[in-house]
């Protein structure tokens, strides 16, 4: 960057320095004015746009531009929490996160917090087998909120592996590197009245540098490979494809009559025990597995998602 | 040439045209490994070097391709498979964290017979532990 853009950047945030207050007071809420003088939550996500989860755990919204207003931006630490709402259920969390608000000690326990939809559930295809995690909407490491019911919501444990946590990761990263900060919003994503959320949009943005380092705005998918879930209560049941499949592996092999041939959609995949990945054979990632992770697998894709695996974002198969 | 790549737990390097990560700690050992040599980049990634004064940086868009034997590069956001063949060795990286990516390292370790040779681990100056592999041809 050169010193002028620098100075100009500097300039640029005299004004915001005078917003700190309202900001603090307001955090993300952005948008409009309404007639009491509030600021209006942003216009929500509308996620009939989102395209069906199809093997990423995150797609891009409005190609990564988060929808922050300059006035937004502040260089000063804050974090914010909505209040739940009738039913329970979280809403927009938001911080500028920097370094002042990082934990430092490990987190304590959360396990008192019942977010809407709550429900212990196990199944063994699910790494670590628990369907769901409380998930922070902002990250623990981030803004170091232990049990706070307003940033905990009831999320699977793909979504907080896979989906949540490398942009967290990305923004803790960055601001523990650099001493910036990242303005930061988690919008949990509520259909009608149900008590699970179907995903959640992240957006981020360096503050310091403009985005030149931290930038983006993605919708998380609040699915489980391989396990069905109803958003309105939190129940779950493993998909009727792989019920079917194990039924059919239950039947004696040879009982003399002849078995019909299932249509020719199988491909073979490599799956990866440990991450509970598959892969294409020709997959980078596939040659740099371990022989004791590594096992060959020759059906249809279905199949492979419905024992929970979730696909590759590289080879994407 | 002499390959340098960072990448996490899944072979990512960039997100949204934007490096997945940076480390004070790794510039510096990237300078230590290419002092008394020269450093190729992309004028990208030569803004994470333009404070360090190092004289052996030199700069290009195609930085890869003008490499020469014996010269570092260090791809951030370049793919390196169309210059394999003219790769003699590899550093490899590892952040040992998870990030998003829509840019990963497109080199087929095992296939293109490549070898492990060295590895070594030390702090960051913000990451806990980065990971640093050696291979040479198999």
């Amino acid at each position: 960057m050169s010193v002028d853009r620098k100075i100009r950047g500097m300039r640029r945030w005299i004004p915001v320095y005078l917003l700190i207050l309202f900001l603090a007071l307001s955090g993300c809420a952005g948008g409009e004015e309404k007639e009491d003088g509030s600021a209006q939550a942003p216009k929500p996500l509308d996620i009939s746009a989102i395209a069906p989860y199809s093997g990423s755990p995150y797609v891009p919204v409005n190609d990564n531009e988060p929808a922050f207003t300059a006035e937004e931006l502040t260089a000063v630490s804050f974090e914010t929490y909505s209040d739940l709402d009738a039913l329970g259920r979280c809403g927009e969390a938001c911080a500028s996160v920097g370094t002042d608000l990082m934990p430092t000690e490990k987190r304590g326990s959360i396990s008192k917090v019942k977010p809407s939809g709550w429900h212990s559930t196990e199944y063994d295809t699910v790494e670590g087998k628990s369907l769901y995690n409380r998930c922070h909407l902002i990250g623990y490491q981030l803004t170091a909120e232990n049990a706070n019911e307003k940033n905990l919501i009831t999320g699977t444990r793909y979504l907080n592996t896979e989906g949540m946590l490398p942009f967290e990761n990305l923004v803790a990263d960055y601001v523990k590197e650099t001493k910036n900060h990242v303005l930061y919003r988690v919008t949990p994503i509520f259909e009608g009245d149900n008590l699970v959320a179907s995903g959640v949009q992240m957006e981020g943005m360096s503050v310091e540098d403009e985005g030149e380092e931290i930038l983006f705005n993605v919708y998380c998918y609040n699915i489980q490979p391989g396990i069905s879930i109803d958003y309105a209560t939190g129940e779950s049941k493993v998909e009727e494809k792989q019920k079917n499949d194990e039924k059919e592996s239950s039947r004696p092999e040879d009982n003399g009559s002849r078995k019909e041939e299932k249509p020719s959609a199988a491909v073979s995949y490599i799956l990866n025990t440990n991450t509970k990945k598959f892969h294409k054979p020709s997959c980078t990632s596939v040659k740099q597995m371990t022989e004791a992770n590594t096992r060959e697998y020759t059906g249809e894709r279905e199949e492979v998602v419905s024992m929970g695996y979730a696909p590759c974002g590289r080879c994407r198969p | 040439m002499i390959l340098i790549a960072v990448v996490d737990d899944d072979y990512g390097m960039m997100f949204n045209r934007r490096r997945q990560s940076k480390d004070g700690a790794l510039r510096e050992r990237i300078l230590s490994l290419a002092e008394g040599g020269t450093l190729w980049v992309s004028p990208y990634t030569y803004r994470q070097f333009s404070d360090c004064g190092a004289g052996n940086i030199r700069t290009d868009e195609e930085f890869l391709r003008k490499a020469g034997p014996g010269e570092y590069c260090f791809a951030e956001e370049a793919l390196a498979a169309p210059f394999a063949d003219k790769i003699e060795k590899i550093i490899l990286f590892r952040w040992n964290r998870k990030y998003p990516a829509d840019v990963w390292f497109d080199l087929d370790l095992k296939a293109d017979g490549w070898k492990l040779s060295e590895t070594k681990e030390f702090p960051g100056s913000s990451h806990e532990k980065i990971t640093e592999e050696v291979y040479v041809r198999g």
